[in-house]
């Protein structure tokens, strides 16, 4: 077969393009896009000092070797996710059937996927630096580490770029980078638990390091020639699922609606998996049955949500106020956990109307499993901050019982949401005119949690009484029976408000 | 007093400028099948969305089984319609689709021939399939089996006939026929007569229904 060059069909596409933009249109976008770039960094300079180079190091050695498997971990992950390698929409449906060189057509995303992980391993690689070691004079030290970081962001690539490619080893490596990421987090909270936690007093000698980034070097210099040389082996039908995804992601950042990504992502987590029919619990409520057999059938998540408990634990040392918060959002995040399917009754109330019951009674089924999910995680994680002295002694359990009304009605509240309406009216503010749309889809949800006001100032004060348990509940039952009876009703079938 | 399941008088349905239904009148008798033919755009999912109360008419009055079209849950438990396509819930098999509208309708699912109905259509492979790994046919084949299977009084069709294989259209037609004989209403849109007619609908032309021809 003839192989046709691809650089004159690139450089053909590239200038009829530029004729249909204005002049100076991609200009004018970088200028912009500069512009943004340093107005945030001179608003947010001392923040970002202080997220990669602390005026003192501030972690032990267990936090410093977990924060390798938390920054780099999902690095992997985001790069397996989202391909690595991939084409436009256009390019994959044009260029990708075309006969031109597969590997010349794949190499400007695999080069623009190598600067981005080499960006972010070398930032990970600074920040950890920054943490970690001691303030002394080591700028070849840091040079090098921040190298080894980059360095290690590029292999992260070529490994995630050979999974894609590969086979099933490639599920079996993500699995691993989770099983990482997971005990780089119980790392984290257990070198917040410890009283004398082992600091790194020295740095490596240069004499040890240098020999072995270059040896990573040469390592990885070899690999990416070969994985340059195979990867014209990429299977279509994977450049075409990360193709999609890229194209889902720029709808998302321009729509400025993260529910086109969820949405993908959750249809090809289920396209994936094989079920089995089983009858759904006879015992409960249809909705609630429903939800359970959802619930069940991602244990994952429910793992994930276990260990999420224990984030709380890291903010031991901040605000009591950011703790309370953060304890309500857990419970809102635990709830959206298991209101999966008021999303799909909220975007289209066709299965409602076949299934013949009022918003209400849907409604308040499907609070039950957020509901138990809220509590549980809440009950979870307040215990362990009052057992690990994150909060004066109490009836802690008791509250986070409590809290359940509070997540389900909240996190119910956030799926029945919907498409960020973009029609609605932008703000103009003295920092440049803000869009509300998002700003209002965003708060939705969260503005419930409002209703777990006794419990915020009880985690903030870190004390409890039960007689702010009682409050709480009344407060949290109050509000939800509130919640269903002012957007629901006996009448309609439809969720949206 | 009994009413009919269907009663349209004097409906008027335009989109900007451009009129679709113009002063259309329909009876649909309980227990009783009415097929509505006619060639594309001529405002048959128009109709058949008026009158499951999925949109508004400019004029007219609409009345199912003497009350108004609307979206009332004793209304969609009485009426069953597959004017618009369903969203699937995620992580939910077909069989588990025709379960959990059989529960909630208070059917035991044995006993409503859950098995037996996907059987019948065809899906007995498929009942651990989701459905939107289904191809457009066996997914056509899934709403129906669903729509059969949860009691109702009146069936609102959209083009039942779409995507099946010509046995499969004779199995749907004779499972119609069969609705309407235990004393079901039946009010659908199709393209092929002799679907129509093996269905046990009186066979009728938009243009029939129309006062005056758009």
């Amino acid at each position: 077969m003839t192989v046709v060059p691809l650089a004159p069909v690139r450089r053909w596409i590239s200038r009829t393009q530029s004729a249909h933009r204005e002049r100076g249109a991609t200009l004018s976008s970088l200028y912009v896009g500069v512009l943004s770039v340093a107005i945030i960094g001179g608003m947010l300079h001392r923040q970002v000092a202080a997220i990669f180079w602390p005026p003192a190091p501030d972690t032990s050695a267990l936090a410093a070797g977990s924060l390798i498997a938390v920054c780099y971990g999902p690095l992997y992950l985001a790069l397996r996710r989202f391909g690595p390698l991939a084409l436009s929409r256009p390019a994959a449906s044009w260029l990708l059937p075309a006969p031109v060189s597969r590997r010349r057509l794949l190499l400007p995303s695999l080069r623009i996927a190598g600067i981005v992980a080499v960006v972010i391993g070398a930032l990970a690689g600074l920040a950890i630096v920054g943490h970690a070691a001691p303030r002394a004079e080591a700028g070849d030290e840091v040079a090098l580490l921040v190298a080894g970081g980059g360095l290690i962001g590029l292999t992260l690539l070529l490994v995630a770029t050979a999974a894609q490619a590969g086979g099933r080893w490639g599920d079996v490596l993500d699995r691993l980078a989770g099983l990482i990421l997971a005990a780089g987090l119980a790392g984290l909270v257990t070198s917040t638990t410890l009283d004398r936690p082992r600091t790194i007093e020295q740095w490596p000698a240069v004499t040890t390091l240098a020999p072995i980034v270059g040896v990573l070097g040469v390592v990885v210099l070899v690999a990416l020639a070969l994985v340059i040389r195979g990867l014209a082996a990429t299977p279509s039908d994977r450049i075409l699922d990360a193709s999609r995804t890229a194209g889902t992601l720029f709808d998302t950042a321009f729509g400025i609606e993260p529910s086109f990504l969820t949405d993908m992502i959750e249809r090809r987590y289920w396209a994936r998996r094989r079920l089995r029919s089983t009858r759904l619990f006879p015992r409960l409520p249809v909705l609630v049955a429903q939800d359970l057999l959802l619930t069940l059938r991602r244990r994952s998540r429910l793992l994930w949500l276990a260990l999420g408990a224990a984030l709380p634990v890291l903010l031991g040392g901040a605000p009591g106020w950011v703790l309370g918060a953060a304890v309500l959002l857990g419970c809102l995040v635990a709830g959206l956990t298991a209101a999966g399917n008021v999303k799909t009754d909220a975007g289209n109330p066709v299965l409602l109307r076949l299934l013949g019951l009022s918003s209400r009674q849907a409604v308040l089924q499907r609070l039950w499993m957020p509901g138990v999910l809220a509590g549980l995680w809440a009950v979870g994680t307040l215990t362990l901050l009052d057992l690990l002295g994150n909060l004066a002694s109490g009836p802690w359990w008791a509250l986070g019982l409590t809290l359940a009304p509070v997540g389900a009605a909240a996190a119910v509240h956030r799926a029945r949401v919907g498409f960020v309406r973009n029609e609605l009216l932008p703000l103009d503010t003295p920092m440049g005119t803000l869009s509300t749309g998002p700003l209002v889809n965003a708060v939705m949800g969260p503005d419930l949690l409002l209703l777990g006001i006794p419990a915020w100032i009880a985690i903030g004060q870190g004390s409890l009484s039960w007689t702010t348990v009682l409050v709480q509940a009344v407060f949290g039952v109050a509000g939800a029976r509130f919640y269903l009876s002012g957007t629901t009703g006996d009448d309609r079938t439809e969720l949206s408000h | 007093m009994d009413h009919p399941a269907v009663e349209v008088d004097g409906l008027h349905v335009g989109y900007g400028s451009t009129p679709v239904l113009v002063g259309v009148n329909l009876t649909v008798p309980a227990g009783a099948g009415v097929c509505v033919v006619g060639e594309n755009g001529i405002g048959k999912s128009t109709l058949l969305r008026c009158v499951s109360g999925l949109q508004q008419p400019d004029e007219g009055t609409i009345h199912v089984f003497g009350g108004d079209p609307g979206a009332t849950p004793e209304f969609w438990r009485a009426v069953v319609t597959t004017v618009e396509p369903p969203t699937w819930y995620p992580g939910l098999t077909a069989r588990e689709h025709a379960e959990l509208v059989c529960r909630a309708h208070g059917q035991d699912p044995d006993q409503a021939g859950v098995d037996e109905a996907l059987e019948r259509f065809g899906l007995g492979g498929h009942v651990d399939a989701i459905p939107p790994s289904l191809s457009s046919g066996q997914k056509q084949r899934l709403v129906l089996a669903i729509a059969l299977l949860r009691p109702s009084s009146l069936l609102i069709l959209d083009e039942p006939e779409q995507r099946l294989d010509r046995e499969g259209r004779a199995d749907v037609a004779g499972l119609l026929a069969d609705y309407v004989a235990g004393g079901g209403s039946l009010l659908m849109a199709s393209h092929d007569d002799s679907f129509a007619a093996a269905s046990g609908a009186t066979v009728t032309t938009m243009e029939s229904l129309s006062a005056v021809t758009p």
